[in-house]
């Protein structure tokens, strides 16, 4: 990925659009099928994730001509893992419904593929206000991913939208699609539609070029 | 017993594998006014035309001589003057170079030399007369017979099967050629085995011919060695490697020769014109064909070699309906014809005439995986996975799994039920595969 | 004269995909309409909405994705048929027309379409349902007409029964278990009607006899092995119908014989384990999706000596 001179506008929305963590860059995709059993639980670990990719990008940053080569990793690990205790001892004191729900995937963010790409390809090359951008951009991507994941889940599985019945009492939900197998389906097929969309995208503005 | 080999079909099984129209029909004989005569009808280098436009020939002159190894000369066919000595498109890619000869109306032959009776005539004398007649494989392979006599020192020949199989669907030739002849084809079959110095000589028959198995049995009997076994209705049974595997249980190593099991095997046929060969000095300038489809009067006709699609449909009558393909064997392998102008060669076991129904080509689907060629495939290939394979172009995956062994019978294309061309893409592929050095 | 140039063979088997799905539409008959008669005019219903939808949705799928359309091959029939005798008389309609729908679109079109899926359509798309809506069709029902001329089983909505003829097999005898006097989905009750399908697919040569006659075999002798009634192990459930007409699917089993033999195998020992580990009361379904899943590795795993050469192993 060869990192261009570009501007902060620039950096936010490439992590939210044209490399979308999870649908253009299939990145993170554990969390991606395991929280988004409901759209708040996907809304709660996109911006649990985002807040990490914010704070760990910025701090990485800093501490890029600090930081040894050889023993990049341990250390993006050490920083990440700060973040990921604040977030996680957050939303264990305010959000409670929410860490009961998550669980162990709060965790599990230190090794969101995504943090540690993004602190590896961005941040341990460039300044800490785009590097900060970055973080935001494609935590907000994340984000939005999930939301829109957990979302349909939520709809076909359980009949409901952020806890709010969407159909009549007449609706029997469909329980597989907030089963595993549900997310691998929902996520293959919404990841397909993106790139058909896409793809008649790129071909229409190749056909005028 | 019913002998056979694993995998075939039985094509056709329906219409009694298309045969019944010109079954049973007594052989006539054909003389054409013209005929165009092919100087690369055997496998081999073609032969080398020395008559020139204007030149009287007899029946059975020489009118071409044999250019190498394989090579084979090349006989006049009828009496009367060359009229082209030139190239012009026959059955092949490629156009031929034909030598045409028109009628003088007389049908007279050269002066012949016999050797005398197949029992007493020196054995050495055999190979060399068989050559001159000009003799090839009258199955459709047209392979030299003299080279097939010859095997290389140190392949052992010991069973000789003279194959009257005659699996391809249509055909009929060969089936009334056992029954008004079958005394020539015997008699061949006894000039091949001295000249070869074997001692088994097997007459194989598919049980849709029991009164050919009835008519060779008799005409076999006390005769030193020649015996008559009855094979299953099935194709390809005629394919040499499953006639061996059927007749013998043993089967020719891959890439080997029939040879290289101790086997040869030559076509009713070939027997016959071995035994014209020898016993009136007759070079081959006629074989039997069978005309049939929708033509008025389906037949098997004895015909002259150069005679033209047109000249044999027209003796069988003409066609019924408009025709929508024409081709040349059976319906499995045969050669589609581009135009009635093409001429009947030395491999021409039959003209099958199809109206414009039948000959549309359906358009293939999808593979369902259903295993319906792996079944067929009688050198128990997997087409299905060679198809997969030939269609993403995947050359030497289909070469390891044993591609170069398809004998291109069709029997799983013919089997299909997504109708894809399974054995057309094989051949293709084993083009490119000799072509590229896969 | 215009002669049409073409490499042969110049005839072809009068066999295709459509004439091949028509056997096995037919097979289905007497199944279908033992399921009609057993369990009345909503059996009836069921199989036509699975079925218009199956073929509906291909229809569309193809418009949309701009494939050539080949409802008219029939395979979108045989589908919907073979998901909604899978089903429970008793199931609102929309269940069929979902079953359906995600048997055709996701499990098939999506894949690639005919002889693309990597699992039974029908069969996936009831394991789909089983999860989903597992009180709809875990739930078996008495044949109405099995409660209507026996006093024994009261009528009434009382007359659901919760337990299949597998959870308690010493409960119905052999005879009523061969005529589907006993709960379960509109196409597995009638075991007489599948052996007569399975007797016509074997006579016309629809499917070998290896697929079916392995699988209940080998789940009769792990039953007995076990201790349990072979008998009744092999009429109960779903067993029989799955074997005849699920697992000998083409698409999603192996090419060569003794790659079949090792799928059936493998599918009969599955059905008894999960059937004695009662996790699930019918292992059908879950054992030939196992196996479908196995079939590409069977496929790479078996070949067969090539005319003339040495065999190597694998």
């Amino acid at each position: 990925m060869p990192e261009k001179k570009t501007s902060l506008r620039g950096v936010f929305v490439n992590g939210i659009l044209n490399e979308n963590p999870t649908f253009r860059l299939v990145l993170g995709v554990c969390p991606t099928l395991a929280a988004t059993t409901s759209a708040t639980n996907g809304l709660g670990m996109g911006l649990a994730a985002t807040f990490v990719l914010v704070g760990s990008n910025a701090v990485i940053s800093m501490l890029r001509n600090l930081i040894p080569d050889k023993v990049r990793i341990p250390a993006f690990i050490v920083v990440i893992s700060t973040f990921v205790t604040i977030v996680q001892m957050l939303i264990q004191a305010f959000v409670p419904a929410l860490y009961d729900a998550l669980g162990l995937f709060i965790p599990l963010i230190v090794v969101n593929c995504i943090i540690l790409a993004r602190a590896e390809a961005f941040a341990a090359k460039n300044p800490v206000i785009p590097s900060a951008v970055d973080g935001l951009g494609m935590g907000l991507g994340f984000t939005a991913a999930l939301l829109l994941i957990g979302s349909i889940r939520e709809i076909l599985g359980s009949g409901t939208i952020f806890g709010n019945a969407v159909f009549g009492p007449s609706f029997e939900p469909m329980l597989l699609v907030i089963m595993a197998p549900g997310g691998f389906i929902v996520f293959g097929l919404v990841l397909g539609i993106i790139n058909a969309i896409v793809n008649r995208a790129s071909a229409r503005k190749g056909a005028k070029a | 017993m019913r002998l056979s080999f694993k995998g075939g079909i039985h094509p056709l099984k329906e219409l009694h594998e298309g045969k019944d129209k010109s079954m049973h029909k007594p052989i006539k004989e054909l003389v054409p006014e013209k005929v165009a005569i092919q100087v690369d009808m055997h496998v081999g280098a073609p032969s080398q035309p020395i008559v020139k436009k204007g030149d009287q020939v007899k029946v059975g002159q020489v009118i071409a001589t044999a250019v190498g190894n394989l090579g084979i000369p090349v006989h006049a066919s009828i009496s009367g003057a060359v009229t082209a000595v030139t190239n012009r498109q026959m059955l092949g890619k490629k156009a031929s170079a034909i030598i045409e000869i028109t009628s003088d109306g007389q049908d007279e032959w050269v002066e012949l030399h016999p050797l005398g009776d197949v029992e007493t005539v020196p054995a050495d004398k055999i190979i060399q007369q068989v050559k001159d007649a000009g003799i090839c494989g009258l199955g459709g392979a047209c392979f030299p017979t003299h080279v097939k006599m010859s095997p290389a020192d140190d392949k052992k020949i010991d069973t000789i099967i003279i194959n009257g199989s005659e699996c391809e669907t249509f055909l009929t030739a060969d089936h009334q050629l056992m029954l008004e002849e079958p005394e020539r084809i015997v008699n061949g079959t006894r000039a091949i085995m001295r000249a070869m110095n074997v001692k088994t000589g097997v007459i194989a028959i598919e049980d849709n011919k029991m009164d050919a198995v009835k008519t060779m049995t008799d005409a076999a009997s006390g005769r030193e060695g020649v015996s008559v076994v009855v094979l299953k209705t099935k194709y390809p049974q005629g394919s040499e490697k499953n006639l061996i595997k059927a007749v013998t249980k043993r089967e020719v190593p891959s890439g080997g020769l029939p040879c290289d099991c101790g086997v040869a095997v030559f076509n009713v046929g070939t027997a016959a014109a071995v035994a014209d060969a020898i016993m009136e000095g007759k070079p081959l300038v006629k074989r039997i064909t069978t005309v049939t489809g929708c033509v008025k009067e389906p037949s098997n006709l004895k015909v002259r070699i150069g005679t033209s699609f047109q000249d044999a449909i027209d003796f069988a009558g003409g066609f019924t309906e408009e025709p929508g393909k024409i081709f040349a064997g059976g319906s499995m392998t045969g050669i589609a014809a581009p135009n009635t102008d093409v001429c009947i060669s030395k491999a021409n076991n039959g003209i099958v005439v199809l109206n414009k129904k039948d000959s549309v080509v359906k358009s293939p689907t999808g593979c369902i995986r259903c295993g319906r060629c792996i079944d067929a495939c009688p050198i128990m290939l997997n087409p299905q996975k060679l198809k997969e394979l030939c269609d993403a172009g995947d050359l030497a995956g289909a070469k390891k799994r044993y591609i170069m062994e398809c004998c291109a019978c069709g029997a799983c294309s013919y089997v299909c039920p997504a109708k894809l061309e399974l054995s057309a893409s094989f051949k293709e592929a084993k083009d490119k595969i000799t072509a590229r050095g896969v | 004269m215009n002669l049409r140039l073409s490499t042969g063979p110049h005839y072809l088997h009068r066999e295709s995909t459509q004439t091949l799905m028509l056997d096995v539409i037919i097979a289905l008959v007497p199944t279908t309409a033992a399921g009609i008669y057993l369990f009345g005019s909503k059996a009836a219903w069921v199989l036509a909405v699975a079925v218009a939808s199956a073929v509906i949705c291909e229809y569309i799928f193809q418009k949309l994705a701009k494939r050539p359309v080949r409802i008219m091959d029939l395979s979108a029939v045989v589908t919907g048929l073979i998901l909604g005798l899978n089903l429970p008389a008793e199931a609102p309609l929309w269940l069929p027309a979902v079953g359906s729908a995600f048997a055709i679109i996701i499990v098939k079109e999506l894949f690639g379409g005919i002889g693309h899926n990597f699992l039974n359509p029908a069969l996936l798309a009831r394991g789909v349902l089983l999860a989903s809506w597992p009180a709809r069709m875990s739930v078996y029902f008495m044949p109405t007409r099995v409660l209507g001329i026996t006093s024994a089983v009261p009528a009434g909505p009382d007359a659901v029964s919760s337990a299949t003829a597998l959870l308690r097999p010493q409960g119905y005898e052999v005879y009523d278990l061969l005529m589907g006097n006993i709960p379960g989905t509109i196409g597995e009750v009638c075991k007489i009607a599948i052996l007569i399908g399975f007797l016509y697919m074997l006579f016309v040569g629809t499917i070998k006899w290896h697929i079916p006659v392995i699988f209940v075999g080998t789940v009769a002798l792990m039953t007995w092995l076990l201790g349990g009634d072979p008998l009744k192990a092999v009429l109960s459930g779903g067993l029989l119908f799955g074997a005849v007409f699920m697992a000998t699917d083409y698409v999603t089993n192996p090419m060569l014989t003794i790659g079949q033999i090792i799928f059936a195998v493998g599918c009969g020992i599955l059905v008894t384990v999960i059937r004695m580990t009662k996790a699930y009361p019918e292992g059908v379904t879950y054992a030939i999706l196992l196996m479908n899943i196995a079939t590409p590795l069977i496929d790479k795993m078996t070949s067969r000596r090539v005319y003339g050469t040495v065999k190597k192993h694998a």
